[in-house]
């Protein structure tokens, strides 16, 4: 026992020998200094990296060690970083550290030394710092290439709001660099003659192809591109929920999308906590879970949102039995549709052997939903659908959930069908106007389109039954197409009972039963309603004895008798009903008529109303008729004013008279019209029968002006009148003169009518035709003496010398109408005198011829020179005239233009003179003049008298151009 | 003048566009793709706005005139005057299919790396245009028996930049890409409007063409 206790003695001084000379040997002999250090840098995230070694560690020693790392930019001396990590290290364990700069690292040289400390409770004395390890610099700046503008990081990534230190080295010495931001340009800090640093603070992200940073000098334009990507946001409203019990669907809101052009790696994993089983999600909003067959409940899912920058998670734990939405239902379809019910199906997809679906029944109608069931189906769903309307539309839905536990109902599924017709459910409303002829009657029936509820289906035709009450084997049926809403009949005095029923594909409505009476002659009294903006108050009467009900027809246009006929039907407990409608329009009259409906159903006209739906002022002016004027009074009338036709209910009149007294004459006063002023005075009188059109203004002064005007007003107001009518009152004395003078006109036009219509017997009695000598009556009685020495005076006691032709033409210019050459160069200076009878040398034996002027023909010979304008026979020259006078083309050219002067003469000018003309030389010889006459026997006789122009007449006779104003008539022109 | 008559008479089969029997030649099939051409350099107005809208500043900035510096492996459309004139119809053609092969590749990597579903559809329809152009001049290349440029197997043109390509030279990249096709639909259009002039025959040389047959 006593060596077994040396034995422990020695074992333990011996360990703790061990122990004690093991912290010598660490601590003395041991520095444990960092070695080997290799530097690099990542220059996507500007990350230091640094690896080193720990050497004269004992084989299987682990020891716990501090390690302190002094960082230097641009010389040693410069640190900028000092830091310790803390690691357990190994024996040959390489060690490896990571430093982020927010200088890019490629802007300037780093340094990195390190020292280390045993940080281990095993050896507290080892806690001491080794030495430093040599400074370890690296570099990059010799790798960058040949380029002299460099601007770093390159594509560094970053958060949206984070801080950024870019910077540029210029291996130039010119300064003349400016860097931009986008389009704004920055200024920056100088850390070194060839490198300049910007910080950038709570950057924004701009767009996915990233914040461009540029620099240029001269035309060298370097730029990074800067990619500021948004916050990954955790994700939202995160689900999952199975139709089929195989697969669980799941999504979520991933929020806003943090991916980048060159960055796109915003990711979503599923994780479910009770499998252990991981799924990377191939959507970023939703993803597919296979549920496996071991029929596991309960879910654990975890949802992972990571991207380069960020990692995000949320979890959700549910049973799978409360996540069923079952799918959509289909197949629906409509069997044994009616006119009221219809028999719904359909198929749902099944979720399992034992499980069954709990599914919602809609139908719609019309836009609202008018049914709702609850049906529980396993896989063919029905339903009877009831209380429907004939031939109606309607929309069925269904949808299904889950019966055990409804998570969500399934998407909805929806058909329409229409129900089948069904017989109109109601009868017409139906009403009639009756139109009386003797012996006959014509009946206009009226009835309203049944409404679509009552219709029960398409109206196809209207039935109408007449049967004549007084002969009741007598009906007669009339058929009116759809949508005919009445009809006219002409019928004898007799009464009649008319059934008009509505008719559809399936069957009639109820009739409508209306009798007319033969002898409906009731007039009564029109009175006069006041309309308002809610309508016609109509309202009458109560009748006592068998009422069935009552009936108000009205014109919606009254102007239009065939528009809009319109009537409501009334309670027989009612007496009165407010009209209104639409189509009612101020200022126009309506009339409604009310009627009484007994209980044979025959109309009795009851009451009559007029009225406007608002009254305006009038609109036509009065035609104002003054008469019976005299001194003191006139009277005016305006019989033929409308009254009826005004847009309102014509009041009365107002008669406006201006006049310069000072005072209203009595019964008038002043009027206050802003138009009118005082001067002159205008006073109104009022009349307030609207049937009163005619007006006496008396009391005038004579001599006196006046100015009157009428005036209609309805209660809206004053309509217009014409424009004052001026009068002027007649004096006294005049008065009394007109008295005298309008009795002796009248005689006088008496006898002026009488002589005219004896003007015949006034000239045979004041100036009778000149006798005829040869055929006197006292010739006769010479004869019957056989007196000898009495004879009649003989022609040649008579001798005229000459005839003087008055010829002025004075300088006038004349056209050729022909040719159109002037002619004033024609001038006849000197009178003619046209030789009738033979000169002393000429002539060969004495003239026969006797000649008598008569002057009573001779009207214009005294105006000859008033023909101003003188047509002329054209002017032929002298060579040429010989060939025209011989032929007769020169006859109607002489025509024509005589002709054409006549139309050129002004009416006033067109004077005629009749000159007396002998007839018998120049009956034969057109052509030739009266030089030698040879038969002197004609020459005693009187000669038709002929037309001649003043113009004409005063032609010029000469040897040459012989043609007196008898050559210009052709010989059929002459009249014996 | 007999003497250069008849010389003309004599040259005169030689000229492909004065024998109009019936065959409309290369005629119609040039001015289809000058007009092609013109609709082009209007889409891409269009487009290059919304491109360099969606690379951001100074790539939209209208004076941004950077040098040309990894886009080296683009077709040149710019070219010394002299040497463009000299240059003849086959040729002419060639350099332009060329241009537009490598350009139509390029632009379809553009549209694999856009982001926005509205760009990608824009650059795919101008991707669509590109690719008619090119038949069309391949259409006129057969019509004046020109044949089409084999590619080397292999050297197929691609736009995908290194690794040590900056984001912001694939910018640059883009922008001399646009700017290039721009240029080349410029100097298409004036290519094909020289050889239109130069295919369709004067009016006076159809004239003279038909009093030779009436000769």
């Amino acid at each position: 026992m006593a060596v077994f206790a040396n034995f422990q003695t020695t074992f333990f001084l011996a360990l703790l020998f061990l122990r004690i000379s093991q912290s010598e040997v660490l601590s003395e002999h041991l520095p444990l200094t960092p070695e080997s250090l290799k530097i690099s840098i990542n220059s996507a995230r500007q990350y230091l990296h640094v690896q080193w070694t720990v050497r004269n560690l004992l084989y299987h020693q682990e020891l716990k060690m501090v390690f302190q790392i002094q960082i230097s930019r641009f010389n040693s001396s410069n640190i900028i970083w000092v830091g310790n990590y803390s690691t357990t290290v190994k024996q040959n364990q390489v060690l490896h550290w990571s430093w982020e700069s927010e200088l890019p690292l490629e802007c300037a040289t780093h340094f990195l030394r390190i020292r280390s400390m045993v940080d281990d409770a095993s050896f507290p004395k080892s806690t001491i710092w080794s030495n430093w390890s040599s400074w370890e610099k690296v570099d990059v700046q010799d790798s960058l290439g040949q380029d002299t503008l460099f601007v770093f990081p390159n594509d560094k990534l970053v958060e949206e709001g984070s801080n950024v230190t870019i910077c540029y080295i210029s291996r130039n010495n010119q300064n003349n660099i400016s860097c931009l931001l986008e389009d704004e340009q920055i200024n920056g800090e100088q850390l070194d003659p060839h490198v300049f640093a910007f910080n950038l603070n709570n950057v924004p992200f701009i767009r996915e192809t990233g914040t461009n940073f540029y620099c240029q000098r001269n035309k060298t334009v370097k730029g990074i591109v800067l990619f500021v990507s948004k916050v990954l946001e955790e994700p939202k409203d995160f689900s999952c929920e199975t139709q089929d019990f195989k697969t669980l669907n799941c999504t979520w809101d991933p929020g806003r999308n943090t991916d980048l052009r060159k960055h796109a790696s915003q990711r979503y994993t599923l994780f479910e906590f009770y499998s252990g089983e991981k799924k990377l999600c191939k959507h970023k909003n939703w993803c597919n879970w296979q549920i496996t067959q071991d029929s596991q409940e309960t879910y654990n899912f975890t949802l992972i949102a990571e991207n380069d920058l960020r990692k995000r998670s949320v979890s959700i734990l549910f049973n799978l039995t409360q996540r069923v939405r079952p799918m959509t239902p289909f197949s629906v379809s409509f069997e044994t549709v009616s006119a009221t019910n219809a028999m719904m199906t359909w198929k749902v997809h099944s979720i399992g052997n034992y499980s069954s679906l709990l599914c919602n029944v809609e139908l719609y109608g019309e836009g609202r939903m008018i049914q709702q069931h609850n049906v529980s189906v396993k896989v063919n769903g029905e339903f009877l659908l009831s209380e429907l309307e004939p031939n109606t539309k309607y929309t069925a839905q269904v949808r299904c959930a889950y019966d055990k536990h409804i998570w969500k109902w399934s998407e909805w599924i929806s058909q329409s069908f229409i129900t089948l017709e069904a017989a109109p459910s109601v009868a017409l409303d139906v009403w009639r106007n009756v139109k009386s002829k003797p012996g006959s009657q014509n009946v206009i029936l009226f009835w309203k389109p049944l409404s679509k509820f009552h219709a029960n289906g398409k109206i196809l035709f209207y039935n109408v039954v007449v049967e004549n009450l007084d002969q009741p084997s007598r009906l007669e049926h009339y058929t009116i197409p759809a949508p005919a809403n009445g009809t006219e009949l002409s019928l004898d005095q007799s009464s009649y009972e008319i059934r008009i029923t509505a008719n559809n594909s399936v069957g009639s409505s109820p009739a409508s039963v209306i009798v007319i009476s033969g002898n409906s002659t009731e007039e009564v009294e029109e009175e006069k309603i006041k309309g308002t903006e809610d309508g016609f108050p109509v309202s009458w009467k109560p009748h006592s004895g068998d009422v069935l009900g009552y009936v108000v027809e009205w014109y919606d246009c009254p102007q239009d008798q065939l528009c809009d006929f319109q009537w409501e039907n009334v309670g027989p407990g009612n007496t009165s009903i407010v009209i209104s409608s639409d189509a009612f329009r101020p200022g126009v009259r309506y009339n409604f008529r009310i009627y009484r409906i007994s209980t044979k159903r025959i109309a009795y006209l009851l009451e009559k109303k007029t009225g406007y739906s608002k009254e305006l002022v009038p609109s036509t002016k009065p035609q104002v008729v003054m008469n019976n004027l005299t001194p003191h009074s006139f009277t005016l009338s305006w019989e033929n004013y409308p009254t009826e036709s005004q847009p309102g209910f014509i009041q009365g009149y107002h008669v406006y008279l201006k006049s310069k007294a000072r005072q209203c004459h009595p019964g008038f006063e002043k009027a206050n019209l802003p138009e009118i002023t005082d001067d002159p005075l205008c006073c109104k009188y009022k009349i307030d029968n609207p049937e009163q059109k005619r007006f006496i203004v008396e009391n005038l002064q004579p001599e006196s002006f006046y100015e009157v005007q009428v005036t209609p007003y309805t209660s809206a107001g004053e309509g217009p009148g014409e424009a004052f009518m001026k009068v002027t009152t007649p004096g006294e004395e005049s008065h009394k003169l007109i008295r005298i003078l309008l009795p002796m006109i009248f005689c006088i036009l008496v006898i002026m009518i009488a002589c005219y219509m004896k003007s015949q017997w006034v000239k045979e009695k004041c100036y009778p035709d000149i006798p005829d000598p040869y055929k006197s009556s006292i010739l006769s009685l010479i004869k019957s003496k056989e007196n000898p020495h009495l004879t009649i005076m003989n022609v040649n006691d008579c001798i005229p010398d000459a005839i003087e032709v008055i010829n002025k033409p004075e300088g006038t210019k004349i056209q050729f109408l022909g040719t159109g050459k002037s002619v004033t160069e024609l001038e006849f200076t000197k009178p003619a005198y046209l030789y009738l009878l033979p000169t002393e040398k000429n002539s060969s034996s004495p003239s026969p011829c006797i000649c008598f002027e008569n002057f009573t023909y001779n009207q214009a010979a005294s105006d000859a020179e008033s023909c101003g304008h003188v047509l002329e026979p054209p002017f032929v020259p002298p060579s040429q005239l010989g060939l025209v006078t011989s032929s007769e083309s020169l006859l109607k050219t002489l025509e024509k233009s005589y002709m054409n002067s006549l139309e050129e003469i002004p009416a006033e000018e067109t004077n005629l003179n009749y000159v007396s003309q002998l007839a018998s030389p120049m009956s034969g010889d057109k052509d030739s003049l009266p030089t030698n006459p040879q038969v002197p026997v004609h020459c005693s006789e009187y000669k038709m008298q002929m037309a001649v122009p003043p113009c004409l007449t005063a032609s010029p006779l000469s040897e040459k151009s012989s043609l007196s104003s008898v050559t210009l008539l052709d010989q059929d022109e002459h009249f014996h | 003048m007999l003497a250069c008559l008849c010389t003309v008479l004599w040259h005169l089969p030689a000229v492909p566009a004065l024998n109009r029997t019936g065959d409309p030649g290369p005629g119609p099939s040039i001015q289809k793709t000058y007009d092609l051409t013109r609709y082009l350099e209007h889409q891409l107005r269009s487009l290059a706005g919304t491109y360099l809208n969606y690379l951001g500043p100074p790539f939209n900035e209208p004076d941004f005139n950077p040098p040309r510096l990894g886009a080296e492996t683009l077709p040149r459309a710019t070219v010394n005057l002299e040497v463009w004139r000299s240059l003849n119809d086959k040729l002419r053609l060639t350099q332009n299919y060329e241009a537009y092969s490598h350009l139509l590749c390029y632009l379809r990597g553009l549209n694999r790396q856009a982001a926005t579903a509205e760009l990608r559809r824009s650059l795919a329809h101008f991707c669509t245009s590109l690719q008619g152009l090119l038949g069309s001049i391949a259409g006129v290349m057969a019509a004046l028996g020109s044949p089409l440029p084999q590619p080397l197997p292999g050297t197929e043109p691609t736009w995908a930049p290194g690794p040590a390509h900056s984001d912001f030279l694939q910018k640059m990249d883009d922008f001399w890409l646009l700017k290039e096709l721009q240029t080349w639909l410029w100097r298409s259009a004036k290519d094909f409007n020289r050889l239109k002039k130069k295919i369709q025959p004067p009016a006076a040389a159809v004239t003279l063409h038909l009093e030779a047959h009436g000769f």
